[in-house]
Formats: C-alpha cells, structure tokens, sequence
C-alpha cells in the first residue's frame, strides 16, 4: 500500500457518497480497496455511510485479508441498522467460517458475533460449533469468546446448543491462551446468571494452574481471578494453592501481581501454620513494594490496595515506610495516599523519621497536600501516645511560620490531640491564642472556640476571648455558632460571674429569637431549660467526662475492608467500596419473560426515557431488541415478581419507597406545559413545571384521565438531579373518574441524592397508578426556580466578588429578542424572580444594570446587563465561580428580560 | 470487561474510538475529557487515573500528550487495564515507529486492524508485537520523526550525543527499511532511574534507584541471546531493617531488593551464574526491571544555603558538585529552589567564565531555576542569587523556601554498578555480525536536597 491512509479523510467535495459507490463497484481490486478505505474513514469520524451497505458488501468475497477486514469492519457498525441487508452477508460468513486459512476462519467467527442482529444469530451456531472444535488454536480461541458474545445477545440459545459444555471442555485444551479465553467467557457468563454454570472443582483447578504457567499475562490474569472464587477445602489445601501462585509475583505485570496477591491473601485466611503465613508476607512485602517503581498510575491503584493490605495485615510492610515517603514528582493523587499509608505504618520504632517527612510537606506548596501533612502530624499524636508530644512540638514549630492555612489546621488537629489526652498539653493554648485574630475558617474557628470553652477556667481572659467571637455571632457559619453556644455556657458554669451571665444571656437570645436554624435553636433552648431548672443537673451534662477518642479517620469498618480484601486488585479496592455500589450491571435476577417485555414495549414503555433514566442501558442504537430476549430461559423463570415497583428502584437508585398518595387538593394557575401526552399515556394526560411560590419550591402537575376507566393510587419519583430535588411530601391526587383532571402542588426539597456530571436542568420524573404501567418523562425546569431570596448582594461585597473572580470566568451572551421598556419596570419584574438589582449606569446611549443571583449551595452569579432603552438586543455578563452552571443560567435568564 | 478504548488528543480530539461492547451510553469520551480537564479547577490537580462517572468506569493513562481511555461498566482490575494501555501504546509505537497525533491518524486502519486483535469483546488477547505480526497485514506509513519528541527512555539517547544511530529508536519494528534489507542490530539499554533526599546537613535521608533492562531488537530469524550480569549479584536484602542496607555496602557486591522479568526470558542459569537466556520477540520490552535501597553513591552533592541579609532581602547559594569520573558528561541539568512567597525580585550571579548556563526567577511558581546544559565529573558549580522581599519575612527562611529539586540526565553511567557482562547472540553464520548496542543512563527521579 502506498501513499497516506489520511488522505481518505480529505474528500469533502459534492457528490462523495456517489463517487464512493462507483469505486466501491470498480472493477480494479486496488480501487475498490482504496474505496473502502475512504468509507471506513468517513464512518471513523461519524459520516453516515450505511447508504452504501450492498456495495461495500459486495467487496466482501475476496481472498485479499486486508479487504475482508475492512469490509467486517464496516459490517460490524451498521449491520444493526440494515438488518436487513446484513443476511446477504451472511453466506460469505458461512463461507468464511469454512475457509482453509485458519485466519478467515477465525475472523468469520469473530465479527458474526459482533453483529447483534437476530436473523445473523441463528446462522453463527453452526459454524460457531465446528470453529469450537477446530484444529487450529487462533480458530478455537477466538470461537471460546464468541460464546461469551452470543449469550449476551441470546442466552437461551447457549444453552439450547450445548455451546457451554463444549465451552468447558475447552479448560483442558493443550493450548492455554484457549483455557484462559475459555475461562475468561465462562466468568462472564457465570457473572450474569444466577445458576451454577462455572464451578471450579479440584478438577478443574489442577488444569488451571497447570495453564497459568504457559498463558500470556492477561490470560494469567482471568485465571487468576476465577481461581480467587475457589474455595480450597483446607489448609493443605490452601497451601498447595499459594504455592503454585506465588512465582506470579516475580511477573514484570501488574496485573497478575496484584491478582495473585489476592489470591494469597484470601487462601492465607485458611492456613494455620503461623511459620507459612509468615514467610508468605515475607514474600509478599518486595513485589508489593516493587509496583511503587511502575508508572504513576499504577502506583496510584497499587497505593489504594495497599492501604486495604495494612490494615488487615499491617505486619506485611510494617518495616518498609521510606518507600511510602513522598518524592518530589509524585502527582498530587500519589502523594495523598502515601501520606495515608505512612500514617498507617507510623509505630514508635519510625515515627521520627515519619515526623521529619510531614514537616517537610508541611511547607511544600500544594494547599491540599501540607494540609493532610498538617492532619497527619495529629493523627500520629492520637494514635502513638508515646510521640504525642513530639508531635505537639512540630504542630507548634509549623503554627510558629504564620501560614494561615497551616496554623488553622493545626488548631484542629490540636483540638483532637486535647479530647485523646484531656488535661495533658494546656500549655500550649497560649501559643494558639496568639493566632485568634487570624482564624477565618470555620473549622478551624470551631475547634478554637471549643479549646477555649473546653479549658475556660485555666484560661484567665476566656470570656474576653469568647467575647470577641459572640460580636459577629449572627454573621457566623452555623457550625461557629453551635460551639460559642456549647462554650458560652461552658464558660457560666466554670465561672458564674457578671460578664459571662450577660454573654450566655445575648447568646441564648440570638440563639432562640434570631436564628432560624433548627440544630441550634433546640440546642440554645436545651440549655436554657436546664440552666433555669437545675444548674447543677446542667453542670453534670455540659462539663460530663468525654469519651476518650482514637484515630478511626479513614479506617475502613471490618466487614467492608473484609468485603473490599476479596475484592483486592478489582476497581472495588481502588474506590474502596464494595462492587454494588458502583456496578449497575447486576445478576440478571429471574426476569419477566419475552411477551410480557415485548408487550411493554408497544404499549409506551417507551425506550428513549427508559434509557435516558438508566444509565447502564445499551447507547441508543441498540434498539428494542436487545432488549426482547431474556437473559434466563423463560422455563427458569419463577413466578416474575411485579416487576414495576422493581423497576422504578432500580431506575431511579433510590431506596426510599415510592410517596403513597394522601387526599387531594386543589389547585388552580395559568395552563402547564404537557409532559406526557396521552396518546403516550394511554389516554392519561399529564402537565407539570417547576414554580417558586414564597422561597419554596413546588411541582406545579396536574393530571387529566382521558381512559375509560378510573385511575387511582398516583404516586410520583424524581430521578437523581442536579441538585437533587425530590419530593418532599405525598403526591396529592384524588381518584380520577373517566374525564376528570386533578391539579397539585407538590412540594420539593433538596436532598442529598445529587447527580454528578455536567450540570443540567433535567427532571426525569416517573409516576405510576395503580391501573396503569409507570410512565417516565423528562422535563426541563428553568434554572430560574431556583434563584433564591438570599440572592442580593451588597454593593462593595458585589465590587469585591467581580474583582476576585478571574476573567476566565466571566460569560456573555447576546439576547437579541430582549427589549428593555423601561429600566424600573425591568428591575422589578426581575426582583421578583430573585435576581437582584445591585448598581446601574450610563454608558454611552447604553444602560447598564448590575445584578445578582443565588442558587442553592451558596453558588452565586454576578450579572452585567446592557441595553439600550427602547432597543431590541440586550448583552448579558456574567461571573460566577462555577461556570458549568453558566449555559443553564442564559437558558433561564432570557425569558426574564423580555 | 472493556466496553470502549479511545484515544484522546490534548485538546480532546478523537483520535481513535473503539467500542467493543455497545453498553456505554453515548459521549463517554466528552464525558471524560471533561471530567479530566475540570478536575480540580481552582488547584490544578491531576484528575486520579481511574475513577467512576454515572456508573461508567474510566482508567486512562497520558502517553506522548495523548490521554488512552478504556470504558468499563464491570469490576474488574485497573491494573489490567493500565497495563494494557501502556502495552498498546508500545505496541502501536513498535508499529509505526513514532506515537503522536499525526502518525496515529495517519495510520488509523492499520491501528483499528491492532486493536481488533489486541482486544476481542473486552478481553485483551494479545500485546506481543512478536505475535502480532501474523495477523495484522496493513504496512505502517511512516511520518517524520525529525520534528517529533520521541517516546520512552530511550528518547534520551537522541540528545545531542553522536554515538548513538539516532533514528534506530524511532523506527518501526515490522516495516522495511527503504533500502529493502534490514539492518540487524540489537539495542540493550540500562536505564536507571534515582531518587536521593539529603537532609539539610548533607545526610543521606532515602535513596533508590528504579532500574530497567530494556531491549529493542530488530534481529532477523529470532536467535536466543545470552545476557551475562554482574556474577555477584545478590536479589533479596537478607534482613529487613530500614537502616540494614548500610551493612552491606562495604561489600562491593550490588544487592537488588527485587527484580522481575519478561515472560520471555529463561532463569533457568540465573541461580547459577546470572545469565539472562531469551529469544528476543520484535519490538521494545523490559527485559527485567530491577529495584535496590543498598547505598550507592549519588552522582552530584547539592548544598543549598538561604540566609537573611537585611530585614527584606535574603541571599541564597547553590553549589553543585559532580561526583563522578572526568570521562562521563550529564547533561540537561536543571537545578529549582522554591523561596518565600513574597519573594518580589532575585539578581543572579554566575561563577566566572560560566558557559551554557541561564538563570530565571519563575515569578508565578515562586521558584529560581537555574539551566547548566552539561556538567564535566569531577567539577563543581555554584550560583548565587539575591531576593528582595515585599515583607519582612517570619525569620524562619528555611521553612519557606525550598527543597531544592534537581534533574539531569547523565549518559554512559550507572549508579547502581549493575553491568551487562557480555550479550550473545547465538550464529546463525560465520559471517553473522549483527550490531550491538549496550547503553546505559542514569535519570534524575526525585532528586531532593532539604533546606
């Protein structure tokens, strides 16, 4: 071949798609060659060529390799959307399954197995069955995955065909990168059926480890995770087992070094001899310590696993902490979990040299990383009572350099090192003091005030102290205010006098009067009550004797670190949660047969939603029909439980059951936009939007029953957002006669249950009734609702906001349908929507109004509006720290200024 | 298993998308690209190499500019997967000689013709170029490495030193030479990389060296080489005290705490005499990679001094000395000292007759760097360099600044005295004289002195 595959992507010029039919019709090989080329490479950057199936088809049967493979290529993309056509592939297929080259063979095998079209499936079983039994290796290994493929388009088949059996007698095939496929087809199989379909006997171990010697390393890889699933039947056993893994330490792969490390970890449980489980860790500790020279990304992963090895087994790298000490280019994500190992490893035999590290990254230049330096330094302090002090030394000689950050982190370490040992360090409070003024975060607020308290009567101007904080109390972040409270009181117990009586007076009052946050006005009131009943009774509760605290951050709950330790070298052990948590692709649990989902797909179960909802579901092209064939034999099946309640959970990820409908009440209000019309609804109609009324937020829907019959039992889900809005109480909806419609307001809070990615103002909405499917719809709610009353800004706090954000984030978007009347109506109208006028000015014959708005977790956005008075057109700027929210903000704020 | 393989170009360009499985829901790579640009904005941060968006599973590594991604909606092991990013990498660079942008698109039906047999339906089958060679059958176009920073260690071969065949790194494992017949040569290179802490009085805290054995060969007919170390290499540090090294180091013997190896090599003389048997497959693989904490002596001594000089100007002093013999050159040596962050100005001064050294104070990174393009063994070097303060400082100017980084490169030398005795190449003839080539290098990794 000559010349350059890029110039196939060169030809942009009228008519291509003709052009490409002729020479795909040439009569030449190499210009039909080229041609394909050029169709592969418009398909490649998303051209849609399918136009062209038959002819490139037809290039198909030609003993040139290159060709062919191409043309499968091609085949493999739009087989689906021209199923079709694809059957006129299939007799080169057959064909090709039975040529004399192995390689065509294979490559037959490999692509029909690729093209997940029904009508195709049917043809692939034969050919599939003779390439499982074939002579040559390349054929059966390729042909071992093509079983995996085949039933995941259709599992009954599989089985209908005997495909696992001969699949199984595969594992003692002389050729072991046909035992690894084999194995490595069987785990996924097994993985999504709930039968027992992949057993490992003591049989099919003996072949297994006999294979893992001679495979390639990713083939050592899948047998050694379906080894991990044996279950040895004791410690001989066991023994044997490790035994046989152990030399896959020495590989140079990761992969398989960290697979057989589970496996020794796991079979180790059952070994009773101390001496062997010994000099396994022993022999454990350097290939686990070698993967730290791996690229930065595995040490990542390695690091991840270790920190789940040590705290299981901290014995294996207990003398090996200077290889956790951080280097000078480690990417930020390395040092961070180092620095979680060290504090693991940190004993009184190293904890000077460990001490020495974290000073020193205590005054490294990454905010993040000093501040986990600064943390470890305490944590060492509670966890080795011993070092304690010598780690209260180095938190003061790092407070002694005056970086703020540094100093307000160590007050909260310190904070925690004065609960381990109360009554032990005092001393040093007068070192803290000295920083007060400078504290401006409210932690580290928080953990002072409560020193103060906490010590007030070694203290001799705690109330003057405390004082200075109770002066803007108001103002305070609510976890500031919790601890004046608890300390103010603190103080008036230890020291009854005039000047606290006055404070802990101003306190409760703001406290209870002026505040509107429930945690602290219950907590003031508490402690009112028992300072005007009993004072003593408040002396023995406020001053009680505290639990004494260990270091448990980040130390992992033993049932999870034992579920997340079989797990080891899987994802699970990198994002330290257990595999449910992440994995959607759960055991295909008996399912519904074919009819029933066949049937919920005509009657409006309909797709789009339903894979918008679920995020796991196939890319949109995979139509219906993957779905139609169950991934159980029908004859399986038990009695199918209702699958809609199932549905719904599954869907939305929520565990909080479904809202009942309580009684009805009625609403009225401007016509809202249909959500679901009912010819998708079978002839129930739904309309609904998001509305603001008085600083909450309501889902203004109303139902209309256009069915023959009553509909009743309406209960209604969100779907996790970006901002997590949910229902916050019932759906109100009374039992809805044939023609009748109902209208509410349901109330809507926030709760934690955000979505992550791209923020965007989608509302996936399920609703159900008792008499119909459930039926999914998007809405889009305007980012508008969302704008708070707390949205107005200060004027200088405005000025200071625009100058500290960068001009990377400022925004501006033309509305040119946007016509400004009148500027004071302007600014009201938008008042009213909560976005708030701030300053204006003259610029030329142009007016420009500054403005603000609030959405929920405190984001703000600083707006600059420009129009002329009377003009069409008007330019909108805007600031904001978050600018992924910048796109849903013009959405909103257009339709405001019209 | 794996649902798709991309590859991503710095401004996130598709380069090359695979999807293997039709389970991700569409714009993954957006999603991605996204994800890893926006990490952490206001801390620059490295986004994680695998995290979980929406239920999607994303592990990606950043190999010459470009992000490789694969998709997974299973539990399944990263490590698998970086691993096999990193081997597809160096597959598709033994391919097509150089791994950029322009090549890879330029070559993308013979990447796509890869990839269907590196990964069928998830499962990765093989990586070995050796084995690949029988089913891939599109002949790679070459592009220009002349402009193109090369890939690997072995890219450091490439500066400015003549007697290495400069375009023998970048060319491509299976294609022919123009000339029709290919050169045969064997490149053996000892690639060691050190990280060395000195404590502020000059100590050595930690040191390490992360070594590699690495082969490239382009031998016809596949002859089994014979790869003779040091007959006193020890594997294993008998005890395993941190400080237990320091007893061992007046023996002279080089002690590895571990090594590993290429599936292709025999150990079966090892125990023996350690002598590495392997028949070489095409393209470029470790064949051992090595790790060792015995002592070893670090090629430069770094003194680094800040000192107050008035109440807002402090001076600082860098000297540098190469410890190691006049015959060998490092080169590439770039020397960095963060100060204080109210440093507003720094004035250097250069030694005398310095030559082929620049100085800068980075303002944004707070940070003197100081450039010398080689250093002779046996010399020494010094900077000198004045601050002026917007404030007056804390009084503690060696908490504020520092540590000084170094980095280099040092062609012809290696730290941990792990030689290749001899490299054998079985005859096919007499007249059989293929070219080989043993080289080795040391590598700055971490190369720290404390203030």
């Amino acid at each position: 071949m000559s010349g350059h595959d890029s110039k196939y992507f060169s030809t942009t010029k009228k008519g291509e798609i003709p052009e490409l039919k002729e020479e795909l019709n040439s009569q030449y090989k190499d210009k039909r060659k080229d041609a394909v080329k050029k169709v592969i490479a418009a398909m490649t950057v998303g051209k849609d060529v399918s136009s062209l199936f038959t002819d490139v088809v037809n290039c198909m049967q030609t003993e040139n390799l290159e060709l062919k493979k191409l043309v499968y290529l091609y085949l493999i993309n739009y087989a689906k959307s021209q199923p079709d056509l694809a059957i006129l592939a299939v007799n080169t297929f057959v064909k090709d399954s039975q040529d004399p080259n192995p390689l065509i063979r294979a490559l037959a095998v490999r692509t029909m197995g690729c093209i997940r079209v029904d009508k195709i499936t049917e043809y692939l079983c034969d050919p599939l069955q003779r390439c499982l039994k074939d002579d040559d290796p390349y054929v059966r290994k390729t042909a071992a995955i093509c079983v995996a493929k085949l039933y995941d388009i259709n599992a009954e088949l599989v089985e209908d065909r005997g495909f696992l059996e001969a699949l199984k007698d595969l594992i003692s095939d002389n050729n072991p990168m046909v035992v690894a496929n084999a194995v490595a087809a069987l785990a996924e199989i097994q993985e999504s059926s709930v039968r027992p379909i992949f057993e490992i006997t003591s049989h099919t171990l003996t072949k297994l480890l006999t294979a893992l010697n001679e495979c390639t390393e990713w083939g050592q890889v899948f047998i050694l995770d379906s080894l991990s699933r044996y279950k040895a039947t004791d410690a001989r056993d066991a023994e044997n087992i490790v035994e046989r893994v152990t030399p896959r330490l020495q590989h140079a792969n990761c992969a398989v070094v960290l697979s057989a490390v589970k496996i020794i970890l796991l079979q180790m449980e059952l070994i009773t001899s101390t001496d062997v489980v010994r000099n396994l860790c022993k022999k454990m500790a350097p290939p686990l310590v070698t993967l730290l020279s791996a690229e930065p990304e595995i040490q990542y992963v390695a690091l991840r696993n270790i920190n789940l090895i040590v705290q299981k087994r901290p014995t294996i790298l207990a003398h090996e902490i200077k290889v956790f000490f951080c280097k000078y280019n480690d990417p930020i994500y390395v040092k961070m979990e180092k620095l979680e190992i060290m504090i693991k490893l940190a004993s009184d035999r190293n904890i000077d040299q460990v001490l020495l590290e974290f000073k020193e990254y205590a005054t490294e230049v990454d905010v993040d990383f000093v501040r986990k330096a600064v943390r470890a330094i305490g944590r060492c302090a509670i966890k080795l009572d011993r070092a304690a002090e010598r780690c209260i030394s180095v938190l003061l000689e790092l407070i002694k350099i005056k970086v703020n950050y540094v100093v307000q982190e160590a007050i909260i370490v310190i904070k925690d090192i004065f609960r381990r040992y109360p009554n032990t360090y005092e001393s040093i409070i007068a070192t803290l003091c000295e920083s007060l003024d400078n504290l401006d975060e409210p932690e580290a607020k928080a953990s002072m005030i409560w020193i103060i308290g906490e010590y007030a009567e070694r203290i001799d101007n705690a109330d003057e102290l405390l004082e200075s904080f109770l002066e803007t109390f108001p103002e305070e972040p609510a976890l500031v205010q919790l601890q004046l409270l608890t300390a103010t009181v603190k103080l008036f117990l230890k020291k009854p006098t005039e000047g606290p009586q006055q404070m802990i007076q101003a306190v409760l009052n703001n406290a209870t009067v002026e505040t509107d946050n429930p945690d602290l006005r219950d907590r003031a009131y508490i402690y009112w009550r028992l300072l005007s009943t009993d004072p003593e009774a408040a002396k023995d509760v406020v001053l009680a004797e505290k639990p004494v605290i260990s270091d448990d951050s980040n130390q992992l709950d033993p049932s999870l670190l034992d579920e997340l330790l079989a797990n080891i070298s899987t994802l699970s052990s990198v994002y330290h949660k257990p595999p449910e948590a992440f994995v959607s692709r759960v055991k295909a649990a008996p399912r519904a047969d074919d009819e029933e989902f066949a049937d919920a797909g005509e009657t409006g179960y309909s797709e789009s939603p339903s894979q918008g909802v679920d995020g796991s579901s196939p890319s949109s092209s995979a139509g219906t029909s993957s779905h139609v064939p169950a991934k159980q034999p029908a004859a399986a099946a038990p009695a199918a439980p209702a699958p809609i309640p199932d549905l719904l959970g599954d869907l939305m990820g929520l565990d909080n059951a479904l809202v009942p409908v309580d009684e009805p009440t009625a609403t009225s209000g401007p016509p809202l936009p249909v959500v679901l019309p009912s010819t998708t609804g079978q002839g129930l109609q739904i309309s609904a939007q998001l509305v603001r009324r008085d600083g909450q937020i309501f889902y203004d829907i109303s139902f209309e029953n256009g069915t023959q019959g009553v509909l009743d039992g309406f209960m209604i889900q969100f779907n996790k957002n970006t901002f997590g809005l949910a229902a916050g109480g019932p759906l109100q909806v009374p039992p809805l006669q044939p023609g009748d419609s109902s209208r509410t307001l349901l109330p809507m809070v926030f709760s934690q249950n955000v979505s992550t990615g791209a923020p965007n103002s989608l509302l996936q909405v399920a609703v159900k009734n008792n008499q119909q499917p459930v039926w999914y719809f998007n809405d889009k709610g305007s980012l508008h609702v969302f704008f708070g009353e707390d949205g107005k800004m200060e004027r200088t706090s405005f000025l200071e906001a625009w100058k500290s954000l960068p001009d990377d984030n400022e925004f501006s978007k033309e509305f040119p349908n946007s016509v400004i009347n009148s500027i004071d109506a302007t600014i009201e109208h938008l008042s009213a929507s909560n976005v708030f006028f701030i300053a204006k000015r003259r610029n030329a014959n142009m007016d420009v109004l500054y403005l603000s708005a609030k959405i929920p977790r405190g984001i703000p956005f600083l707006i600059e509006l420009t129009a002329a008075v009377g003009v069409p057109g008007a330019k909108c700027a805007v600031k904001t720290p978050n600018r992924e929210y910048v796109p849903l903000f013009f959405e909103a704020m257009e339709p405001l200024i019209k | 298993m794996i649902s798709q393989f991309f590859v991503l170009s710095q401004r996130g360009d598709h380069i090359v998308f695979r999807d293997y499985r039709g389970e991700v829901p569409k714009g993954s790579a957006e999603i991605f690209f996204r994800k890893v640009k926006f990490w952490n904005e206001d801390e620059a941060e490295e986004a994680p190499p695998v995290f979980n968006i929406d239920g999607v599973n994303y592990i990606h590594v950043k190999v010459a500019g470009l992000y490789f991604v694969v998709t997974t909606m299973v539990n399944i092991s990263p490590s698998l997967l970086l691993e096999l990013l990193q081997r597809i990498a160096r597959v598709t660079k033994d391919y097509l000689g150089v791994l950029n942008e322009d090549s890879l698109r330029k070559n993308f039906i013979l990447v796509y013709e890869l990839l269907d047999e590196v990964i069928d339906f998830g499962y990765p089958q093989t990586t070995s170029t050796e084995a690949l060679k029988s089913y891939i059958f599109n002949e790679p176009i070459m592009v220009d490495a002349g402009r193109m920073p090369p890939l690997g260690p072995a890219a450091m071969f490439m500066q400015g030193s003549k007697r290495m065949p400069g375009t023998a790194v970048t060319k491509s494992v299976v294609a022919n030479e123009p000339g029709g017949k290919k050169r045969e040569e064997i490149f053996v290179d000892i690639i060691e990389k050190i990280s060395v802490t000195f404590s502020s009085s000059g100590y050595i805290l930690t040191s390490e060296i992360d070594g590699t054995i690495q082969m490239k060969s382009y031998l016809s007919g596949n002859p089994e080489i014979r790869l003779a170390l040091n007959e006193d290499l020890g594997i294993g540090r008998s005890g395993s005290s941190t400080h237990d090294y320091r007893s061992s180091s007046g023996g002279g013997s080089v002690v590895l705490d571990d090594c590993n190896f290429h599936e292709s090599v025999q150990l079966d003389s090892f125990d023996i005499d350690r002598t590495l048997h392997l028949i070489p497959p095409d393209g470029e693989f470790p064949v051992m990679n090595y790790r060792m904490t015995q002592e070893f002596k670090p090629p430069f001594r770094v003194t680094a001094l800040i000192e107050e000089a008035g109440p807002s100007r402090a001076e600082v002093l860098l000297k540098i000395r190469a410890d190691f013999s006049a015959n060998v050159t490092a080169n590439t040596i770039t020397v960095q000292m963060p100060v204080p962050s109210y440093t507003m100005r720094a004035s250097f001064e250069l030694e005398a007759g310095a030559v082929g050294q620049t100085t800068d104070f980075k303002e944004g990174s707070r940070r003197l760097e100081w450039n010398l393009k080689k250093i002779v063994g046996g010399s020494e070097h010094t900077l000198r360099a004045k601050l002026t303060f917007s404030q007056e400082s804390h009084g503690n100017l060696t908490k504020e600044a520092g540590p000084v980084n170094m980095n280099f490169t040092i062609p012809m030398y290696n730290a941990s005295k792990l030689q290749v005795r001899y490299l054998q190449i079985s005859k096919k003839s007499k007249t059989y004289n293929p070219y080989r080539w043993v080289r080795y290098v040391t590598q700055a990794n971490s190369y720290v002195a404390r203030l």
